[in-house]
């Protein structure tokens, strides 16, 4: 034997651990993926979140009932009127508020707006992860529209405090009504063209199908909602199965992952779920534009609002999954437990499951198609 | 339904002594009228058996398939901590709110509970999220460490009795100058009041006294 091979056998390999975050345009936020790679193949990766912790959840309970809306407005700070709707629901279902049929409406359509906006936030992102910089100049075209309608509504463009216990702060105007009907014609047109821009790409398909498969039994056993359930191929949509607020009175459909370019759950198909979705808002924005009605968008609210003693765990399908609010009252001005349940926090605790095994730029490809938001994950 | 449930988890698991909970009403002694209690009913259930139980649920008749979050609650008057499981089912679209409640300690020595990871794996973050605010331990948890706060952090912060600690790898926790300013300034420009309460939350001005 030479010597040069004596001394090979000695040289030993050794796994390789890259921190990525929490600076890290890939990740979203402020989110720190600890990886072990063996050369570019992940064999190990451990999410550490809490960079973003406030403890929003006893903030609540030092706040008096109408106090916590702007709280939930900085959960997920990319679906805020989402956030609002649930927490207000749950204090309704306790109060047994009656909420005006108009405002019911209102608060459908600038739940569904607001998906559209997160998903569209998502695919421009989401292009940018895989290289492809321009989506998300044209996504931002129609993210505006929306954000100035917002504007226009309750005077922010981001946090909203829009939604209040037993309606809706401010009433809707015939002429933005047309505006936005307007709106949802193009926006109807234009994500066909940016589909067919982004999601039909041959390189788009190459990075996302087949990667960071999320099949179905794994998805239950993690709990994952939303998006990333319906990716998996599971039919399950909140506002179909549990209908809340007007839901029930709507005509929609729930798309579901089929593994149209590679298999039944991978980033791909997480990616056409959420087109479908907003084409699929976009027609209930319209039936909501159609059935609106005159009439007041403020229920009977008492002036000081005191929960009776009990408890509610109240869940909503937002923009990226399921929220839940578990509210336990004492018969008190304040909550006495807001328990937040968000879906974020759950799918991140898929990563150690979905990365072994990937490229590291399959990683980030995958990161991006469960499309976390930190503000909700770290509460 | 939930009385169902509970038949069903006393039969598959005997020591879990599952009584079901519903929301107390009210009757009004005048008219006889009694209206119900607002909210969800839930069962409780033996800390010890909550293993047993989940497994049973899961894999039984009522597929309670998914764990969608363990919520803690601290009563701190009766010294016990609640935990909350809520499970759902997709296949029969219903859910549930399974409780158990162990001694809250003092912080120190905590009360420890089966942890339910190998029933559903969701249980991991959500138990280490338990774990991290309320201090109570799981046992046979594969990494049961702090997930939202810094691993070196003392205190559990939605423990009802705490108290923030005053510094954190030598840096000043909440300085004077970064608290709420608005506060302040409010309470100051109502210092001159006397009696008055000065903080935004819980103003009040005592009512002038009556001249003799």
């Amino acid at each position: 034997m030479l010597e040069i091979h004596k001394k090979e056998e000695k040289l030993k390999s050794e796994l390789l651990t890259v921190s990525m975050g929490p600076q890290h345009p890939a990740t979203h936020g402020v989110l720190r993926v600890e990886i072990k790679t063996d050369s570019e193949i992940v064999t190990e990766a451990i999410p550490h979140i809490g960079y973003l912790h406030r403890c929003m959840e006893k903030h609540a309970e030092n706040l008096d009932y109408r106090a916590v809306i702007p709280f939930t407005d900085r959960l997920d700070y990319l679906a805020a009127m989402n956030m609002e709707l649930t927490y207000v629901l749950a204090v309704e279902k306790m109060l047994k508020t009656e909420v005006p049929i108009r405002a019911e409406y209102i608060r459908v359509i600038v739940s569904e707006l607001q998906r559209i906006a997160s998903h569209l936030m998502f695919f421009g992102t989401y292009a940018i992860d895989l290289g492809a910089f321009s989506p998300f100049l044209y996504v931002f075209q129609d993210r505006e529209f929306i954000l100035r309608i917002f504007e226009e509504l309750s005077g922010a463009r981001l946090l909203y405090n829009y939604i209040w216990i037993g309606g809706v702060w401010n009433d809707i105007t015939d002429d933005q009504i047309k505006r936005i009907g307007t709106f949802c014609d193009t926006l109807d047109e234009s994500l066909k063209k940016y589909h067919t821009l982004v999601g039909e790409n041959k390189i788009f398909i190459s990075r996302t199908a087949d990667v960071g498969v999320i099949n179905k039994e794994m998805a239950l056993d993690f709990g994952a909602t939303g998006p990333v359930l319906r990716g998996a191929g599971v039919k399950w949509d909140l506002r179909k199965n549990r209908p809340y607020s007007i839901y029930s009175k709507l005509n929609f459909d729930v798309p579901v992952g089929m593994g149209e370019k590679g298999s039944v759950g991978d980033c791909w198909d997480r990616y056409i779920v959420r087109v479908r979705e907003m084409h699929e808002s976009i027609k209930i924005v319209r039936q909501c534009l159609a059935g609106i009605e005159a009439g007041p968008i403020m229920g009977k609210v008492p002036k000081i609002i005191k929960v009776p003693k009990g408890e509610i765990y109240m869940r909503t399908e937002c923009a990226r999954g399921e929220l839940g609010y578990h509210l336990v009252s004492d018969g008190g001005k304040k909550p006495y437990r807001l328990k937040v349940k968000s879906s974020c926090f759950t799918h991140v605790s898929m990563l150690p499951a979905v990365g072994p095994g990937l490229m590291i730029a399959d990683l980030v490809a995958t990161i991006g198609s469960i499309d976390i938001v930190l503000g909700e994950i770290d509460r | 339904m939930h009385n169902q449930w509970a038949q069903f988890i006393n039969t598959s698991v005997p020591g879990a002594n599952a009584t079901v909970v519903a929301p107390v009403g009210t009757t009004d002694a005048a008219t006889g009228v009694t209206t119900p209690g607002i909210g969800d009913s839930w069962i409780t259930v033996a800390a010890d058996e909550i293993h047993a139980v989940c497994k049973a649920l899961k894999q039984g008749e009522h597929e309670f398939t998914t764990l969608q979050a363990i919520s803690g609650v601290d009563y701190l008057a009766e010294g016990q901590i609640e935990l909350c499981y809520i499970l759902a089912s997709m296949n029969k679209n219903t859910e549930l709110i399974l409780k158990t409640r162990v001694p809250r300690g003092d912080g120190v020595k905590l009360s420890k509970l089966p942890s339910v990871v190998s029933v559903w794996s969701a249980a991991n973050f959500l138990e280490r999220e338990c774990f991290d605010m309320f201090g109570v331990s799981f046992l046979g948890h594969p990494n049961l460490k702090r997930v939202l706060c810094p691993d070196d952090w003392t205190g559990y912060p939605l423990r009802k009795d705490y108290v923030v600690q005053e510094k954190y790898l030598d840096m000043v926790i909440n300085p004077p100058s970064k608290m709420n300013i608005q506060e302040r300034e409010f309470g100051a420009r109502h210092a001159h009041i006397a009696g008055a309460t000065t903080s935004v939350e819980n103003y009040s001005v005592p009512a002038p006294a009556k001249e003799q």
